[in-house]
């Protein structure tokens, strides 16, 4: 499990003759953490679509390490995306359904498995060992259902990390939970990823308590990448204070969070 | 009792299971409405079918595979639509297409209005192997298909932005739909399958933790509902079909209570 490069380049999405994207060009090296922030409408969840090659661009090129994503016919693509780990919002899943939180977790397997195979006794050592990571090994029998919104996500990014992925895409993954647990579980992901190098993409609204300084932050805007540097360039420009009236990050520069810390 | 007795207990159980399994995955996505709107494309299926003087059964099929797997053309991360409203949509098609073929049809009607209410005790030997044929590749394509059908059921968006082929799988899984609930509605009718598929799932809901569990109970549930509710109108001489519904609809009450009971402990 490694990170890979994702590179945009003259992506353009227009419907109803109204552009929601154009971007020239963004390159994610690999194993970067990329916070991708912007008001509702600014392009950002169309943005993570056509990352994750759910949504086609209307022009344009998306390169996931050196595979031309566009050229690909949609089984190529689904293939492609089993490198993928994608943890939504609460809103994306059936949470009251009375599945285990292993059995949660292992469907990060079932992605990695090919149709018609069955997960075996080295899938759940994997879901196990996630599970042990995030916290919940004593926990796996319980429902999914029981557990409060912030052990949901942290059973999420353990389903993300079981599919041993190359990507991590997030989409708001904070947006439902308290502020101790939002800082619980961007520490978290922030510490997997650093350790395992991964590439990882976050949407996210929280951007006065989860961004750091050094974090690299790309401000959507009209569909436009408007500025794309560190977040704390980012955040003394003064579109961001046009957009953001009032705002004063608070900046998440907790020990626990520091990359690659346990 | 004689082997017509054994036959139609066969037929009725098989269903049940089926419809009962079934009523899992829909019922978790929300969509038992389905169950109604498949039994009224066999209706349609069936008038049209007649009136091109093809056999009534194959219309029957045909219509019903084709309105379920339609529902795979809405990708949830794709379209405007919400699957109920869609449901909805092809609902009102069917129901217009029944009757105005109603309208058209110069003969009997008997075959078609039998279709709305079923009859377990007009079962022939014939589509009881159909209906025991159909549920084994239900039960194959679950096994087969079983870490798949879990992630969809959790998530369809997920499992597309991950790479689990739902598009394929839940099309498949809809094409059997139609398949069986078109098969079994001759038994159940297609206002009554809708309770078979929503209350033996509900109740499994109720009681059960874990998708194999799950899928256990509510195959058995609707098992029990059909047998149960066969025996009862056997013996007391009531409507068969009113006998299922109101047993399955006592099982989810039952399994509503425990739940509450075992809640309050």
């Amino acid at each position: 499990m490694a990170g890979v490069s994702l590179d945009v380049s003259g992506v353009k999405v227009v419907r109803s003759s109204r552009t929601i994207l154009d971007i020239q060009r963004l390159q994610i090296p690999a194993g970067q953490f990329v916070h991708i922030i912007g008001t509702n409408g600014a392009g950002k969840t169309t943005l993570m679509k056509i990352l994750c090659g759910l949504l086609a661009p209307d022009t344009g090129h998306i390169h996931f390490g050196s595979t031309c994503m566009t050229a690909l016919n949609s089984w190529s693509k689904s293939n492609l995306r089993r490198h993928i780990g994608y943890i939504p919002q609460s809103a994306e899943y059936n949470s009251h359904l009375p599945f285990t939180v292993r059995e949660v977790a292992a469907m990060g397997r079932s992605s990695v498995r090919p149709l018609l195979t069955r997960l075996n006794r080295s899938d759940y050592a994997i879901v196990d060992q996630w599970l042990q990571a995030v916290g919940l090994g004593d926990r796996s029998g319980q429902t999914f259902s029981s557990l409060s919104g912030g052990e949901q996500q942290k059973v999420l990014i353990a389903r993300a990390m079981a599919q041993q992925p190359s990507v991590l895409m997030l989409d708001e993954p904070t947006s439902s939970l308290d502020i101790n647990w939002k800082l619980q579980i961007i520490d978290l992901i922030r510490r997997l990823t650093a350790k395992l190098n991964l590439t990882t993409v976050m949407i996210s609204h929280d951007i006065q308590s989860l961004l750091r300084k050094e974090d690299r932050t790309v401000l959507l805007h009209a569909g436009r990448v408007a500025i794309d540097g560190l977040a704390q360039t980012v955040f003394e420009s003064s579109l961001v204070r046009d957009i953001y009236p009032g705002l004063t990050p608070q900046w998440n520069n907790s020990p626990d969070s520091s990359p690659g810390g346990d | 009792m004689d082997s017509f007795f054994y036959t139609i207990i066969l037929a009725g159980a098989v269903a049940g299971a089926s419809t009962g399994f079934l009523g899992v995955y829909l019922v978790g996505m929300r969509i038992p409405f389905i169950g109604i709107c498949i039994s009224h494309a066999a209706m349609a299926g069936t008038i049209l079918a007649v009136l091109l003087g093809v056999n009534p059964v194959f219309g029957a099929m045909a219509l019903s595979v084709l309105t379920a797997t339609s529902m795979a053309a809405i990708p949830p991360e794709k379209s405007r639509l919400d699957t109920n409203a869609g449901l909805a949509i092809l609902f009102s098609l069917m129901l217009g297409l029944t009757f105005l073929g109603m309208g058209l049809v110069k003969d009997s009607r008997n075959e078609i209005l039998g279709l709305l209410w079923g009859n377990i005790l007009f079962v022939s030997g014939e589509s009881v192997m159909v209906i025991v044929a159909t549920a084994i590749v239900l039960a194959v394509f679950a096994m087969l298909f079983n870490k798949e059908l879990k992630v969809i059921l959790f998530s369809r968006q997920i499992a597309a932005a991950t790479g689990v082929h739902s598009g394929l799988v839940y099309g498949l899984f809809l094409a059997l739909c139609g398949l069986i609930i078109s098969i079994n509605i001759k038994l159940i009718g297609g206002m009554m399958i809708f309770s078979l598929i929503t209350n033996p799932a509900a109740a499994a809901y109720q009681l059960c933790r874990g998708h194999r569990s799950l899928v256990l109970t509510a195959t058995v549930f609707g098992m029990l509902s059909a047998v149960i509710g066969f025996g009862i109108s056997f013996y007391l001489d009531l409507p068969t079909g009113a006998c299922i519904v109101l047993v399955s609809t006592a099982i989810f009450g039952l399994s509503l209570l425990a739940r509450r009971f075992r809640q309050g402990d």
